[in-house]
């Protein structure tokens, strides 16, 4: 592995864990989808630049596309759920999200 | 190419089904008066139309049980062009296994809820065709054999299912539901591709026997350079299908999606997103971290997950056993019954046999829980749901019917002879003793009569309590269709239960080998 690669790859962790740490402190909703796109952005860089390793085939860059495909749609699914609670709350923060507590 | 068709006809079957029910949703005309309620309020085509919907989806569904239950007839294997759709879709006994279980509960489903939303008002047709697309993303993930497919399939049943949960649209519950199982699924997704992004690193593949295969050839210097990868990407792969199958700790939406969900959507989760998830743990675990030294005691993925097996057990019995909504108490049942599984596939990281145990113990476990959901809607009707354990008290003598298919499927989920959940349980802690796991098989055993518990407490209320005066009693809806699907679940129940063999001998030819 050549110096580049293992940057890309520290890079792509460091975005994953601060995804990772924003979507678990932060408690406003729209926040935490943003980390979630950031966390799925992450996994994004770590496959481009680890395609750089196996160039044979294509799968890795093919593999972010389908990524960021999918991710758009589950931000659609996302906001329209958080939409509705809006629209019923008025607020959007998941520490209010308590009715269903045993 | 007409072999293909047939390898993928359960598949195809539920996708044409899907798009036929949309459209018809879409261009059938409402059932109110010009696509107006009583007070005026304009509603889409789809609204008031539930019962005719549902009916078609169940046949839909069905159909691709029928269609799976002959694929296994004429066998996957005698098929040489499904290969074709290798290594993205893998047609073998264990996809169509459980394409066959994952239809069968989907029509149950889709019986329950042709008959629960015209009664609860939230009679959306979009519900049915999301049912079969969300069961078609979870056959898919069966069938994955690959990463890319894996992803794309998870997220097309994941992406149905909070859908699913958010119908009620006036009801903070049901939207506080949806976005809990929304934000943690994506979460744990997001787990799964970091994982799966460093096995693409590390081999150079995304397909699971490419990575297997990849992982087992790896010696010396270039092992040791990347042990450590292949650790991390273990680890966050098994938290991020932990999530799946809502095993402990990884369980915190569970209960919560479970209880705000509409009922029929909560049996759909806890049944059939529960298998697929299973589904797609085996194939992972025992495909792509099936190298032996990954497998084995010492250095790898057994060991985390008795322990999640036990954790999972222990806490989803205690907890189960303080509730006092009923749904909840289901909901940290299906929690436990996850730990009851996970014993069976630690087992199998042994012995192969113990694999099929597993599979038993999903088939069964899915019928009977989808029939407790079932049979809890069935005894409520709007605005007197039964809820808590004290709506119960006394409706063995009011409703004695409802009260033996509550009974039922309880004692099933139970583990009682001579249901099905009885030698569900018995298969896997018996596979578990075969491969010399004595520890896990008591502790199953133990958490088993705990788990007894909180069953025959509902039972108690039923029989031997009467209602305190005033408090507001459930009453049964009325509906052939919640009968008829509770009456399909009893008799695969109660017949595989009497006679397992047959079961078991199709188990075990459908395991991984």
């Amino acid at each position: 592995m050549d110096t580049t690669i293992e940057s890309y790859m520290l890079l792509s962790s460091v975005i994953f864990v601060i995804g990772a740490i924003g979507f678990l402190v932060r408690r406003n909703v729209l926040v935490q989808l943003m980390s979630i796109e950031l966390m799925l952005n992450s996994v994004n860089l770590l496959l481009v630049s680890f395609n750089r390793l196996h160039t044979g085939n294509m799968v890795g860059q093919a593999f972010a596309f389908f990524i960021i495909a999918v991710a758009a749609a589950e931000v659609a699914v996302g906001l329209a759920i958080v939409l509705q609670l809006y629209r019923l709350r008025g607020a959007v923060n998941s520490d209010d999200a308590t009715t269903l507590r045993h | 190419m007409i072999n293909l068709f047939l390898g993928l006809s359960p598949i195809l079957a539920l996708g044409l089904g899907g798009m036929l029910l949309m459209l018809a949703e879409a261009f059938g005309s409402p059932a109110g008066a010009e696509g107006r309620t009583h007070t005026g309020e304009v509603v889409d085509a789809g609204a008031g139309r539930g019962t005719e919907l549902g009916l078609i989806a169940a046949v839909i569904l069905f159909a691709g049980a029928v269609f799976s239950a002959s694929l296994w007839l004429v066998g996957p294997e005698s098929l040489p062009e499904v290969s074709k759709v290798a290594p993205y879709l893998i047609i073998d006994r264990f996809t169509v296994f459980f394409a066959f279980s994952l239809c069968f509960g989907g029509g149950l489903v889709a019986l329950l809820a042709a008959a629960y939303l015209p009664e609860h008002k939230i009679d959306r047709g979009e519900f049915f065709p999301l049912l079969i697309f969300s069961t078609l993303g979870a056959i898919a993930l069966a069938a994955a054999g690959d990463l890319l497919s894996l992803f794309v399939a998870l997220e097309t049943m994941s992406l149905g299912v909070y859908a699913m949960i958010g119908l009620r649209r006036t009801n903070p519950r049901s939207a506080e539901a949806a976005l809990k199982y929304f934000l943690l699924g994506s979460f744990a997704a997001a787990f799964m591709l970091f994982a799966g992004a460093l096995l693409y690193g590390v081999t150079g593949h995304t397909d699971l026997a490419g990575i297997g295969a990849a992982i087992g050839e790896l010696k010396g210097a270039a092992l040791d350079e990347r042990a450590g990868m292949i650790l991390v990407a273990t680890m966050l792969m098994l938290v991020g299908l932990a999530f799946k199958i809502s095993a402990v700790p990884f369980h915190m939406w569970a209960p919560d999606a479970y209880e705000g969900a509409p009922t029929p959507t909560t049996g759909y989760m806890a049944g059939i997103v529960k298998s697929a998830g299973f589904a797609v743990l085996l194939r992972v675990l025992f495909v792509a971290f099936g190298d032996t030294r990954i497998m084995s005691w010492g250095s790898g993925w057994p060991p985390v997950l008795a322990a999640l097996a036990v954790i999972t057990m222990f806490a989803a019995n205690a907890m189960a056993g303080r509730q006092e909504s009923v749904k909840r108490m289901l909901a940290y049942s299906s929690i436990a019954h996850a730990g009851y599984a996970l014993v069976g596939v630690v087992a199998a990281s042994r012995g192969a046999e113990a694999m099929g145990a597993v599979l038993f113990y999903l088939f069964g476990y899915a019928v009977s829980t989808i029939g407790a959901f079932g049979a809890l809607l069935w005894a409520g009707r709007r605005g007197l749901e039964a809820v808590s354990y004290e709506d119960l008290a006394g409706l063995g003598r009011r409703h004695p019917a409802v009260a033996l298919a509550l009974s039922f499927f309880f004692v099933s989920l139970a583990g009682v002879p001579p249901t099905v959940g009885f030698f569900g349980k018995f298969t896997v802690f018996q596979a578990a003793i075969d491969v010399e796991l004595y520890g896990l098989a008591v502790v199953g055993l133990i958490n088993s009569v705990i788990g007894a518990y909180y069953y025959l407490k509902a039972l108690v209320y039923m029989y031997m309590r009467e209602p305190r005066t005033g408090a507001p009693i459930a009453q049964p809806m009325e509906s052939g269709l919640v009968i008829a699907a509770l009456a399909i679940a009893a008799v695969v129940v109660l017949g595989a239960g009497l006679c397992p063999d047959q079961l078991l001998s199709v188990v075990s030819q459908a395991k991984l080998n």
